[in-house]
């Protein structure tokens, strides 16, 4: 039972950490928090789908493909409606994240209404015993993708020249600036694989679960759970925050009650920024008062 | 040129011209065009209430769509466990939207601000609507909780007309003391905490309480405008209090113009006397607020109430630069 | 007899460095303190600790005998200890009036209940308030910038303002961090009037933080010279000039 719902746990809290990870690197390199991240992702599942369904194309192009539009609606927006406004104030920056994803939701909408969509599965594989646990083709497909991208990322920040410009960026733009770095670009590039990130958590949910326009936003507050436990900005911090959520979430519908499913991620984030606000790796809050 | 601020300022007396006119609308209106206008008023309270928060505060707080739904489902509840007329709910659900506004400051003053009360602010108001609807019979769940609207002293609480005579007199009294509020030195403490928190302490003020009086007073206002919704739609739901309801807010504030109560009013009643056919499809509705909020970003940050003061100088408000 | 403000083993510890170790002094009403030294001396961690804004790990400060070392800077500065901010103080969105009768909120009468129903006894004291602020402008020739952002104004106007919000409600006692920097010759001629009027004229016991030698000299009856979190030397300005240990302090770092 406890295995079981490890793995369940496990299985979820790898998409959490996805998007908490893609909500990180947005962060991380901009300062932004993208509050309009969760309809990035219902974005990313919905253009999986449409290729699936409507155009008839295999599942791993039509991700793929999905991932590659979304990657370009991040950077159109970050040049289109964050840049004009950087300098502005942060409830701007906020704002125009979030109006964003209200469109992106709103047109999903239009088009599908107030239909549950069910997309077909796509691993259709036989699960696995161990002992007496039982793994699906699907969990094992999620964690896989999950710890390939984030052993990547990690490379890509801690072992490579991108991440000392990250470093860089973050620190200081105009010191950034100073030795070289576009930051406007490197921004919208950012924005780009944030959005892109969002899409593979979008891309990996469309097959095992409905798709319907409002998904987005209870990924959003998930991953911003996943963010807050593990620290604020902190890479490896958002990975583990995302396991811990899903297996929170699982050991609370299974001893407690179902319905707390829905909430673990809500009560989490009042819990973790009233008790410790820095989360478990995070470095210290630095508020400017 | 710069000319004494007494003479920038309207005379107080024109700030009653508006509701002593509207007291005539009544009786050019049909019923759908009084029930449009009747929202309008409470409009106008909800997208007061964010902007003290979030404009004139400037703390990145979302739980402005809390405090509303907290303030319509105390009323709904009162009415219907306690069996209150709905005019004895108003105080309730204000001193309800209120204790909201006490717990959104308690985050703030726990150094918890930016994206982090933002993010805290915004699972606050989604807890409040997961309890609404696992509530039971206290909540009524999803099919919501019916209001049994009654009568106050003779007049049926169900009339348009009715409601919008008691719309008016809890808006205009709530918008009056607001503008006292912003006007006077708490209100300038207001707006300094926002500029430079620490020079605010140093003169003296305990800014902690600032911060809680700008949360609470918004807490109350928009509390009450629940109140009133509960009574406008004569049934509450968890889905009124969704985000939509807040990118609804978001564009109202923002349309009118952050931190000022003109804009408050302009914003609320323009977003609110949108063609029907917006809400027509769905997800219309959500793209059209959508869009508003991000074409005034780039375009008006100020809003509707800034062009209003290039206009004339009696639109000038305290605190208000361009 | 106890001063206005007496610092006694004041230090700021923490993890191991000392951002301030082991400073005393007095300061009496009426009189101009200077506190100098080079960069990262301590000179504003000494501000920090005085003022509530850093919480001292070791000594007391009194203000007229009290202890003041734990308080909140808003209850510090409501006894009566007001300061200024190196990098300006003001609130930029605010008029230059509204500015100064922020500084005057404490003074303003009215409650909650009051202000809310627009009731006489709160207008009228926003009406006082305004008139004094408007008076104290006056005597500092700023009158004609009364309606206009504080972020209008010149770095030098910013600062005198910044000192007359300081000033407002009479503080008996003043810590003046860098009033100085930045500011033109002429700007630096009247700031150093100022000084000397609230000190000699209103008997303000002023604390100053100043890297302008030829103010420093002029304005203080006695200087502090920091550094590396410690008091280095300690006399009237005739004394410091003549010091071996200042010198060498300035020239070992410089």
């Amino acid at each position: 039972m406890l295995m079981q719902l490890s793995i369940a746990g496990i299985s979820q809290g790898a998409i959490y950490a996805l998007i908490a990870l893609s909500l990180t690197v947005i962060y991380r390199s901009t300062t932004i928090v993208s509050f309009g991240h969760g309809d990035f992702v219902m974005a990313g599942a919905f253009l999986a789908y449409i290729l699936v369904i409507g155009l008839g194309f295999a599942f791993l192009p039509a991700g793929l493909l999905a991932i590659a539009a979304m990657f370009a609606i991040g950077i159109v927006f970050s040049r289109g409606l964050i840049r004009p406004i950087r300098g502005g104030p942060h409830i701007g920056l906020a704002l125009m994240s979030i109006s964003f994803g209200f469109a992106l939701r709103g047109i999903a909408r239009l088009v599908w209404g107030r239909e549950v969509l069910p997309m077909p599965r796509v691993f259709d594989v036989d699960p696995i015993f161990v002992g007496s646990i039982i793994i699906t083709g699907d969990a094992i497909f999620t964690i896989g993708i999950v710890a390939v991208l984030l052993a990547a990322f990690f490379i890509l920040l801690h072992l490579t020249d991108i991440g000392k410009m990250v470093q860089a960026v973050y620190q200081s733009e105009r010191g950034a600036r100073l030795i070289g770095i576009d930051v406007s670009r490197f921004h919208d590039f950012s924005w780009g694989t944030g959005a892109a990130l969002g899409a593979v958590g979008g891309v990996l949910i469309a097959p095992v679960s409905f798709l319907h326009p409002d998904l987005g936003a209870s990924f959003l507050i998930k991953g911003f759970a996943a963010m807050t436990l593990g620290g604020f900005g902190s890479l490896g911090g958002s990975v583990i925050g995302g396991l811990l959520l899903g297996l929170a979430e699982q050991y609370a519908g299974a001893y407690l009650n179902t319905a707390l499913i829905d909430i673990t991620a809500y009560l989490l984030i009042i819990l973790v920024l009233l008790i410790r606000p820095r989360g478990l790796f995070g470095r210290k809050v630095v508020i400017k008062v | 040129m710069h000319t004494p601020a007494e003479s920038r300022t309207a005379p107080r007396w024109i700030f009653w011209l508006l509701p002593i006119l509207a007291l005539a609308i009544p009786l050019a209106t049909n019923p759908y065009t009084q029930f449009i206008i009747n929202a309008m008023l409470i409009y106008t309270l909800v997208t007061l209430g964010f902007s003290v928060v979030i404009g004139n505060l400037g703390q990145l707080a979302f739980a402005n769509t809390a405090f509303f739904g907290i303030g319509a489902y105390a009323s709904a509840m009162a009415g219907n466990a306690l069996g209150l007329p709905w005019l004895l709910t108003v105080p309730l659900a204000g001193l309800a939207g209120a204790a909201g506004g006490f717990l959104a400051s308690a985050a703030a003053l726990r150094g918890i601000r930016l994206y982090y009360l933002a993010i805290v602010t915004l699972a606050f108001g989604e807890l409040m609507r997961w309890f609404y609807t696992h509530a039971g019979a206290l909540t009524g769940g999803t099919d919501g909780l019916a209001l049994d609207r009654g009568d106050i002293f003779g007049l049926q609480l169900n009339s348009d007309t009715v409601q919008f005579y008691i719309f008016l007199l809890l808006t205009t009294l709530l918008v009056a003391g607001t503008v006292n509020l912003l006007r006077s030195r708490l209100g300038r403490a207001i707006v300094a905490v926002r500029e430079n928190e620490i020079a605010t302490a140093s003169l003296g003020i305990a800014t902690s309480r600032i911060i809680v009086t700008a949360f609470v007073w918004s807490g109350f206002v928009v509390g009450i405008a629940g109140a009133m919704f509960a009574l406008h739609t004569g049934r509450v739901f968890p889905e009124s209090f969704g985000l939509t309801q807040l990118i609804i807010n978001f564009a109202m504030v923002l349309v009118g113009g952050l931190g000022s109560v003109i804009g408050a009013v302009l914003g609320a009643v323009a977003l609110t006397a949108l063609p029907e056919y917006v809400r027509a499809f769905p997800g219309m509705e959500e793209i059209f607020f959508g869009v508003i909020v991000m074409v005034v970003l780039l375009v008006m940050p100020k809003g509707l109430a800034s062009l209003l003061r290039r206009v004339s100088p009696i639109f000038h408000e305290t605190h208000h630069r361009d | 007899m106890t001063s206005l403000l007496t610092v006694d083993h004041l230090g700021v510890h923490f993890s191991g460095l000392k951002a301030l170790d082991d400073v005393s002094f007095s300061l009496e009403a009426g009189q101009v303190r200077a506190v100098i030294g080079p960069n990262g001396a301590g000179k504003t961690t000494l501000f920090n600790a005085i003022s509530g804004y850093v919480r001292p790990t070791h000594g007391s400060v009194r203000l007229n005998g009290a202890e003041i070392a734990h308080s909140s800077p808003h209850s510090i500065s409501a006894r009566g200890l007001r300061r200024t901010f190196q990098n300006g103080g003001l609130f930029p969105a605010l008029t230059v009036l509204e500015n100064v009768m922020t500084g005057l909120h404490m003074q303003t009468e009215g409650n909650f209940i009051q202000i809310l129903f627009g009731l006489r006894q709160a207008r009228q004291a926003e009406r006082d308030a305004a008139a004094k602020a408007r008076r104290l402008l006056k005597l500092m020739k700023m009158d004609q910038m009364a309606d206009i952002p504080a972020s209008e104004l010149s770095g030098g106007q910013q600062r005198i303002v910044e000192i007359i919000r300081t000033v407002a409600s009479e503080p008996p006692l003043l810590l003046l961090d860098e009033p100085a920097v930045g500011l033109s010759p002429i700007a630096r001629a009247q700031m150093m009037e100022i000084i000397k009027r609230l000190s000699g004229e209103n008997g303000v016991g002023i604390l100053l933080i100043e890297h302008a030698v030829e103010l420093v000299m002029a304005a203080a009856d006695r200087i502090l010279v920091m550094a590396a979190g410690m008091r280095i030397a300690e006399g009237t300005p005739a004394e410091i000039r003549n010091d071996k240990t200042v010198l060498e302090a300035y020239l070992g770092h410089a």
